[in-house]
């Protein structure tokens, strides 16, 4: 019995997070058999293993690979460009002041807004496909890098920069030395939230941009009344989504052997 | 003999962004002569941190310039080397890769700048350490990697900013000695400052007191203690006369209000 | 940087300003002399300026952010209430956040806008739909980060002011309020963001009123004056709400500034 405690209480963290959405899942799969659900609401409810169900089956018919080939290449074109253009952008607005004076106002506003307010402008200039959406990715990823890397390079240790100036380093060992391993915090976490805005894009770009990938699947089935799809599609984008957030930590952890400790970011 | 070297009258004052300008250097001039061990002590903010960063090609003067070994300091170069106060390491770094950084730098491939680096790392007491990052080290130690790091391009003159301030009273004899054994060994020119009358007369052949800024020569003293000097001398009678000859030239400097 | 007697502040703002209103020069000269202007491609900055004026006499504008506002606040308000004390809870019992932390976490990592279609089938295009989806997405934010913050209260603080003969209700008001605050706080500033986004994509979908309604609806008309300013509406009212709360942040906390970013 006491072995048993002493188990359960090296692995309670795990036990208790598992055990809740166990216990969320059996909730929501029992709900239709204990009450009586009112007659609206009834034409909608799916239970999980309906869901698992049909995303096991759009898995294994292929009916779901091509639109997930098509929202996972939305989504890693959208998020490379958005990388391409940041890093590089936010080096230079981080050195030069009167540049990022200038380009404050823009990046503040357009921070701040939601990109997706551009979605019906953006779908008149690329069109209806695959393109608008990787814009929107684009867009939403480019903001939250663009700042952090410049955050990053605003915030060098003058110490360090003397340091390695006064062994002669010219401008560009500089940045390679001293400017860029020191924003790699602020990147890593600027690219956690470029993540999500790069998701955020496809599934809002696909609504109401596109008539490929896994959002417009999504999109289809509700305006079709297939509720089923419409969470398997979710869960979809959920698996995505911690995996990239996975990715990114391990990253992080490569990337940040030399720190004292992991900086707890939310 | 020439000295090794030498300024005219140096000028510096600082315009910083909606403040008014500081003049942190004005008329201030120096000679040092190869192989000499100086010592720079003066009042907080007189501009010594200035000079020395002067000195290392960082900060250009106003008016005046430098000159070492007959040639005119127009940046940095691998003749003169810094130990910094704040220790300045890489924090995503190695040892090791700290250590490399000024060969690295100058275009050195590994195979040529290892071994030297191991060397120095041996020298100051940090075998065993060569995988360790900065966070990982105590104060002491991190002034070690900072000194490795000074000594691996060889340069002729060490330039130490305040080095020893951050230790406690005991590493800071330890190092003063290994300081006071490396410096006899390579025969550097060693520009040492530091706010400790103590430190400077033990380990120094002269002593410059500065004034109050803007900060310019208020004497020199000539410290005609015999070496190697071991840690006994510092309790001599000879020792206390030149630390309050010291004392009594900088106390006027020393704004009691700051 | 400073040019006689202007401060750098003065500066940094009339470099931004001069930007800006170069951008609108800029553009309004180049699709007059050098392109030409196809009107269902782009407009310019003079067409916009009239939209505004008979966006706001016909008293549309108003209208529109009266129609929006409304969910918004009701869904806001309502992550506020649920969100924090959930927060605390979680900050403050380790069992709780235990069992919360994983579920909580993966839903905020799915794109729960993706539900939008299904909401607004459910409850309809009107203001139900929309408070509950705003409420969906506003209230992660607040769940997180008022766990962040109570989490971050230092244990050793607690301590001193125990031993200062403190009460728990001081505990509460003099250590536990002021550090958690200035999380919840940038928490409401991501929450603002997702709550637009919140709304916007509801009135998209279907949806016959509201300021996202018409971003679509003159986009479909090729009003694209209107839809411009419709754009330039909203991205003012987040910046408001964004550097209204960034202020308020270090108004309230201003010795930690770098963080919470
Ligand atoms: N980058 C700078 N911009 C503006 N003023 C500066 C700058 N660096 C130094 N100063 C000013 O110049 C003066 C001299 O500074 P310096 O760092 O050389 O003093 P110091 O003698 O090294 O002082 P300490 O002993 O406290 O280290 C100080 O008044 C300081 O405020
Ligand atoms: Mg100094």
């Amino acid at each position: 019995m006491n072995r048993y405690l002493s188990q359960y209480r090296e692995n309670e963290e795990h036990i208790l997070g598992w055990g809740f959405i166990v216990l969320f899942l059996l909730a929501w799969e029992l709900t239709p058999h204990l009450v009586a659900l009112p007659k609206g609401l009834a034409l909608f409810f799916t239970t999980p293993y309906h869901i698992a169900l049909k995303l096991f089956d759009m898995v294994t018919s292929g009916e779901v690979a091509f639109h997930f080939y098509v929202s996972g290449s939305e989504f890693v074109i959208g998020l490379g460009l958005s990388i391409l253009v940041a890093l590089p952008l936010g080096l230079v607005m981080g050195r030069f002041y009167t540049l990022n004076a200038m380009f404050d106002p823009f990046v503040t506003a357009f921070n701040a807004t939601p990109r997706l307010v551009f979605l019906p402008l953006v779908v008149l200039w690329f069109g209806f496909g695959i393109w608008s959406t990787v814009v929107i990715v684009f867009i939403g990823a480019l903001f939250p890098l663009l700042i952090n890397t410049y955050e990053g390079v605003k915030n060098v240790d003058r110490v360090l920069v003397n340091v390695v100036r006064s062994f002669g380093a010219n401008e560009w060992q500089l940045m390679k030395i001293v400017v860029l391993p020191n924003s790699m915090p602020y990147i890593i976490a600027g690219l956690r939230l470029a993540i999500g805005r790069a998701i955020l894009g496809v599934v809002v770009g696909e609504f109401f941009g596109s008539d490929q990938g896994v959002g417009f699947l999504m999109a289809e089935a509700a305006g079709n009344y297939i509720v089923d799809v419409v969470f398997a599609g979710l869960i979809l984008f959920m698996g995505i989504s911690l995996v990239m957030t996975m990715a990114v930590k391990k990253l992080e952890d490569r990337l940040s052997r030399w720190r004292p400790e992991q900086v707890k970011t939310f | 003999m020439e000295p090794y070297i030498r300024s005219t009258d140096i000028t510096l004052t600082f315009t910083p962004k909606n403040r008014d300008p500081v003049t942190a250097l004005k008329d201030f001039r120096i000679e040092l002569n190869s192989g000499e061990f100086v010592s720079i002590v003066g009042p907080s903010g007189c501009g010594k941190s200035t000079f020395l960063n002067v000195l290392l090609g960082l900060l250009k003067p106003d008016m005046g310039e430098m000159e070492i070994g007959g040639k005119k300091i127009t940046g940095p170069g691998v003749e003169r080397a810094m130990v910094f106060q704040e220790f300045g390491l890489l924090p995503w770094r190695t040892v090791m890769a700290n250590v490399e950084l000024g060969p690295e730098l100058k275009g050195e491939s590994v195979a040529s700048r290892r071994p030297r680096a191991q060397e120095l790392i041996n020298l100051v007491g940090l075998t065993g350490f060569e995988g360790h990052f900065p966070h990982e080290l105590s104060g002491g130690m991190k002034q070690r990697v900072g000194l490795a790091r000074a000594l691996a391009t060889d340069p002729e003159v060490l330039l130490m900013d305040e080095p020893f301030a951050a230790l406690d009273a005991q590493t800071r004899d330890l190092m003063q000695a290994e300081l006071l054994q490396i410096w006899d060994k390579h025969k550097k020119t060693v520009l040492f400052v530091t706010h400790s009358i103590e430190e400077a007369a033990y380990l120094s052949d002269r002593v410059i007191v500065m004034t109050a800024r803007p900060g310019k020569t208020k004497r020199i003293i000539k410290i005609n203690l015999p070496r190697p000097r071991g840690y006994e001398m510092r309790l001599s009678p000879e020792f206390n006369d030149i630390k309050l000859d010291i004392w009594n030239t900088l106390k006027d400097e020393l704004n009691p209000r700051e | 940087m400073r040019f006689g007697v202007l401060s750098e502040r003065s500066v940094r703002f009339l470099l931004g300003a001069g930007a800006v209103t170069g951008f609108f020069l800029v553009w309004e000269f180049l699709l007059t002399f050098v392109f030409t202007f196809n009107p269902f491609f782009i407009t310019k900055p003079s067409l916009m300026w009239d939209a505004t004026g008979d966006l706001i006499l016909s008293g549309e504008l108003w209208k529109d952010l009266y129609i929006s506002g409304t969910p918004f606040v009701f869904g806001f308000a309502a992550a506020v209430v649920v969100g924090i004390p959930l927060g605390v809870v979680m900050g403050w019992r380790r069992r709780v956040a235990f069992a919360l932390d994983p579920f909580l976490t993966a839903l905020y990592a799915s794109p729960l806008v993706a539900l939008a279609p299904l909401l607004i089938v459910m409850f309809g295009v009107g203001i139900k739909g929309k408070t509950i989806l705003i409420f969906l997405l506003a209230v992660f934010p607040f769940i997180f980060n008022a766990f962040a913050g109570v989490r971050s209260v230092d244990t050793l603080l607690i301590n001193v002011v125990r031993s200062l003969g403190g009460k728990e209700r001081d505990l509460y008001f003099k250590v536990i309020l002021p550090s958690t605050l200035p999380y919840i706080v940038a928490g409401a500033r991501i929450a603002i963001g997702r709550g637009i986004v919140g709304i916007i994509v509801g009135e998209f979908y279907a949806a016959s009123e509201g300021i996202g309604h018409a971003l679509i609806w003159f986009g479909d008309m090729y009003q694209l004056g209107h839809m411009f300013v419709c754009i330039l509406v909203l991205m003012i009212v987040a910046v408001i709400f964004t550097v209204g709360l960034r202020k308020a942040e270090l108004a309230i906390a201003p010795w930690r500034t770098q963080e919470t970013r």
